[in-house]
């Protein structure tokens, strides 16, 4: 069973608190939404995670493992992947080759071609799989999302780290995005996804983190967190006014 | 269906094993004909020792062009990379009288040793900083195998013995062109196994790669430790049959000289660097002087001036190399032409 | 000083790197743990432990005081250089730089003289960095270039002083980086070329190797020097024997320099550029053209390259390949000063004047001392790209 546990990281750059003592812990495939105002946090706790930043202090154990100070590959190979807030697939690639990526780096013995039906078969899903032999740079922002997302697909993490993966996509290309982490998260992956899409993330979340000023100020299934008082005030103040005027 | 009709965009490409067949033909035709060209070569060791040394040209620039074209390191350390592997068969030749084969085992193993060296130094060294830091190496290197004349000849440089005794061009020859033919299969095999495509990722970019699970540590040591055996291996062989090597070989204009051939000829394309550097070799060597009318004209340092504004012109509107139009064609690697324009590759985001 | 016990001269060796590695290695992260500001703590630790060993690491490790002053690291910095010469004296006694203070301080003068035209050169190349964002690799050979220039501008008008030359120079190489940097330059910020990381740093290396090869063939690998500011000869002024000559050139790299910081800091022009190193977009938005200061400030680089080396070329001899180690030194001052930031390029410039001075100086064989002059650089270049690539007034690129 998935295990992730966070715990009382902080994360210091040259005096900037970005990360203060959070704590959490993820059981099993929950579908959790990361939400809070800029500057939260939210990317660092991500890059923390990810193995991008080490943490000043405190510790993150997964299935088991310390595994906060590792590089990203390890923590990627370890079942942890995660897209970024600025698409970042590799351009002069093919889309097929950008998926093969992942897979090679997770099955080292393994050759190329075992692995492009699983691809194909990925991009069938993501409904792109005329797109297999166009160059990465080629695509729209939102198939370079889409994309990202097969990465993940190929990578197999338990756990899917979405850094707004709404932001800036049309309905259509939302519905899809939608659907996908729907039918994973079926499959028994668990997602950590930071949006500023409130109404989408809190159709959409079994599970709400607020973070603010790098401190985790809820936890907590999303309607109890939308009428608490002190995520009201941090990030949802508006919401009360204009309720109190009404 | 898909989220975004694809702009139009033109295609061409051959069935797969079409594409496969025409290319190891082209190869073997290529490869037949540096095999036979001795024939017609032999009456002249001058023009034999101008092909041979083009040779050597293509191995350094198909090097190079692995390493910066495909994995996207800048390094400029590559000529002296090359000169450690002569100079450390030479002095060990001259010190303690080995060998010239275990001279070159040694050099080529020094060069990968220092390769090694420059990777773990470089790994968090960002584009621009690697190409200081390897000029600033290959600088320091030149300085000390100058100044340090008492044990390295300095200037006058160092002799080195030919490879066996009694040695001919027609046998240099075939040496330096089995060595080329070896070092492109191997970095061929490289380029295009998952090592190669970690690379490029790695290129593209590396914090996403590393996300991807890529060990971008491993790889980044290991294409240079690879690549400076090359040069340090050919570097060995090479000046083994040159007799002589200088600290002037460590000058980053030899160094630009291989960077411009790499990319004239094609920086992400091993062939393409390899032919680039070949036919840029031989026609620099053909135009020391030229006869036009009966008015003889001694070209001198000017044939390279020249070069350098083609490598300017190429870079700026025939970036992927000049010869990437032919081998694309030739060889048959399926292309994508780009759609309208590079600027609308910008991602849409709404505000 | 000669004659130290052997186990005291291992010790005295290996106590300072042991504890510069306990600095380095625990003191960023004690200030870590306190959720304190570590940027400066592995310099600080480092050098602290260097040269005081237990004294300064022990103390520090405890107290954890705030880094930011400049004597934290700079006194520590200044003591590793006394250490250094103490150290050096001890193994060879009889070193000129040991024995007479007069040649030190002729080393030092001569050292920073030179500094300043080191200086000049430096900025040019930073302040296209600072505008542009990239490093132009053909720096080496404006500067060659400027001082041809101004040669043969000399010849040509016969009897002048070489001082005229310097303008001249500065004009012509000006104008070559303009044509250069609109012709090949601008298309790459305006998005015609693909790959532009790669693009930028070949496009000037070829460059450089165009006018390399140009020059050589223009001129022959032949040396020049032109007639020197005012005669040969040397002047004693106290303990110091001064050149004229080269105070002359280090006389207008001052006035250059601070011309160039006046137009930087209270014309127009200069707050434009400012404005578009720091933010290229900010600046268009309230109406600077980025493009237009992209060429110009391109241009006042090489303009400042060509005329460093027209202010040279009265004092040292001229080949072609003078511009290979005056590149190099660049890049080791613009390291060391921090990437596009000219006061890091003044400073810099400077301390490298001095560095080759003091190095080739002392070096027990004074003929390859003098060969080595750019190798002590290139190792403050390597210690930089190792410890603080941002340099020391750098910003977190």
């Amino acid at each position: 069973m998935i295990e992730l546990e966070v715990r009382g990281v902080y994360k210091n750059f040259g005096g900037l608190q970005a990360l203060n003592d959070v704590s959490f812990q993820v059981r099993g495939p929950e579908l959790i939404g990361l939400i809070g105002p800029n500057g939260a946090g939210k990317t660092t706790l991500t890059n923390v995670l990810d193995g991008i930043h080490k943490p000043t202090g405190g510790q993150v154990w997964f299935n088991g493992e310390r595994i906060d100070g590792f590089p990203p590959y390890e923590i990627a190979r370890r079942g942890i992947g995660r897209t970024f807030q600025v698409t970042r697939a590799f351009r002069r690639m093919t889309v097929l080759e950008n998926l093969l990526v992942p897979a090679m780096a997770m099955h080292p013995t393994a050759r190329q071609r075992s692995f492009r039906d699983k691809a194909m078969e990925v991009l069938r899903f993501l409904t792109m799989e005329h797109l297999a032999k166009e160059y990465a740079r080629a695509l729209s922002g939102g198939q370079q999302k889409l994309l990202e997302l097969g990465r993940l697909l190929m990578l197999d993490p338990d756990i899917i780290i979405l850094d707004e993966p709404f932001a800036g996509v049309h309905p259509k290309l939302m519905e899809i995005i939608y659907e996908y982490i729907t039918t994973i998260n079926a499959q028994d992956k668990a997602f950590l996804i930071i949006s500023h899409d409130m109404d989408t993330i809190f159709t959409l979340s079994q599970r709400l983190l607020v973070l603010d000023f790098g401190t985790l100020i809820a936890d907590g299934d999303p309607t109890a967190v939308r009428n608490d008082p002190a995520v009201i005030e941090a990030y949802l103040g508006e919401d009360e006014e204009e309720r109190k005027d009404a | 269906m898909s989220d975004h009709p694809v702009r139009a965009h033109r295609r061409i490409t051959l069935p797969l094993k079409q594409a496969r067949v025409q290319r190891w033909v082209g190869v073997a035709v290529l490869v037949t004909l540096l095999l036979l060209s001795p024939l017609y070569l032999n009456q002249s060791p001058y023009q034999m020792g101008v092909v041979t040394g083009a040779f050597f040209y293509a191995i350094l620039a198909s090097s190079w062009s692995l390493l910066a074209g495909v994995a996207g390191q800048f390094s400029f350390a590559h000529m002296a990379l090359a000169g450690i592997g002569a100079y450390s068969a030479g002095l060990l030749g001259r010190d303690l009288g080995t060998s010239p084969l275990t001279g070159i085992i040694a050099g080529t193993l020094a060069a990968g040793f220092v390769g090694l060296v420059i990777g773990l130094l470089c790994l968090r060294l960002r584009a621009a900083y690697l190409a200081l830091f390897t000029i600033a190496f290959s600088e320091i290197v030149r300085i000390i195998l100058l100044t340090e004349f008492q044990y390295t000849e300095g200037t006058n440089g160092l002799q080195l013995a030919p490879l066996y005794e009694g040695i001919t061009p027609l046998a240099e020859y075939y040496v330096t062109l089995g060595l080329l033919l070896v070092s492109m299969a191997v970095m061929y095999w490289i380029s295009s196994s998952r090592f190669g495509l970690f690379l490029r990722a790695m290129r593209e970019d590396q914090e996403a790669a590393a996300a991807m699970g890529v060990n971008v540590v491993r790889y980044k040591v290991l294409i240079f430790v690879v690549t400076s055996l090359i040069v340090g291996l050919a570097g060995a062989v090479f000046y083994h049959q040159v007799r002589i090597i200088t600290p002037n070989t460590m000058e980053i204009l030899q160094m630009s000289l291989i960077i411009a051939m790499a990319v004239i000829g094609g920086m992400e394309s091993l062939l393409g660097a390899a032919i680039g550097a070949f036919l840029s070799r031989i026609s620099l060597e053909l135009l020391r002087e030229i006869n036009i009318l009966g008015i003889h004209i001694e070209l001198g340092a000017w044939r390279y001036a020249a070069f350098g504004l083609l490598l300017m012109f190429t870079l700026r509107f025939a970036q992927n190399g000049l010869l990437y139009p032919i081998i694309d064609r030739l060889f048959m690697r399926r292309v994508r032409e780009e759609t309208v324009s590079a600027r609308a590759q910008t991602a849409e985001v709404e505000p | 000083m000669t004659g130290i016990h052997p186990a005291l001269a291992i010790w005295l060796m290996l106590a300072g790197p042991i504890w510069a590695g306990i600095g380095a290695w625990g003191l960023p992260r004690v200030y870590r743990r306190k959720g304190l500001d570590d940027s400066r703590a592995r310099l600080v630790g480092g050098l602290g432990g260097l040269t005081m060993g237990p004294l300064m690491v022990v103390p520090l490790w405890l107290l954890t005081p705030e880094l930011k002053a400049w004597y934290w690291a700079g006194i520590p910095g200044m003591l590793a250089a006394l250490q250094l010469y103490a150290l050096f004296a001890a193994m060879d006694p009889k070193n000129l730089c040991v024995t007479n203070p007069q040649y030190v301080a002729n080393q030092l003068s001569s050292g920073l003289t030179i500094g300043f035209i080191y200086a000049l050169m430096a900025v040019g190349l930073t302040l296209i960095y600072s505008v542009q964002g990239i490093i132009s690799f053909a720096h080496g050979q404006f500067y060659m270039l400027g001082g041809y220039i101004s040669y043969d501008f000399l010849v040509l008008v016969g009897d002048v002083n070489p001082i005229v030359g310097v303008p001249v120079a500065g004009l012509v190489t000006m104008l070559i980086g303009f044509v250069f940097e609109r012709l090949f330059l601008r298309p790459m910020h305006l998005g015609h070329v693909e790959r532009t990381g790669e693009y930028a740093i070949l496009i000037t290396f070829g460059f450089g190797f165009f006018l390399q090869y140009t020059v050589l063939a223009a001129v022959g690998p032949f040396s020049q020097k032109a007639k020197p500011y005012l005669g040969m000869g040397s002047v004693q002024i106290g303990p110091l024997n001064l050149i004229p000559n080269r105070l002359v050139a280090a006389a207008i790299g001052v006035v250059l320099i601070v011309v160039l910081l006046y137009v930087l800091n209270r014309t127009w022009l200069g707050k434009a550029l400012r404005a578009v190193s720091m933010d290229k977009q900010a600046a268009a938005v309230v109406g600077i053209n980025p493009l237009t200061m992209n060429t110009l400030a391109f241009g006042i680089g090489t303009m400042l390259a060509g005329m460093s080396g027209a202010a040279l070329i009265p004092v040292f001899t001229w080949v072609p390949w003078v511009g290979g180690p005056a590149a190099t030194r660049s890049y080791v001052i613009i390291v060391l000063g921090g990437m596009g930031s000219v006061p890091g390029a003044l400073v810099g410039g400077l301390i490298i004047g001095l560095v080759e001075a003091m190095g080739s100086g002392c070096y027990p064989d004074p003929s390859k001392g003098a060969a080595y002059k750019t190798a002590f650089g290139l190792i403050i270049f390597a210690i930089m790209l190792l410890l603080r690539p941002t340099g020391l007034f750098g910003r977190e690129l």
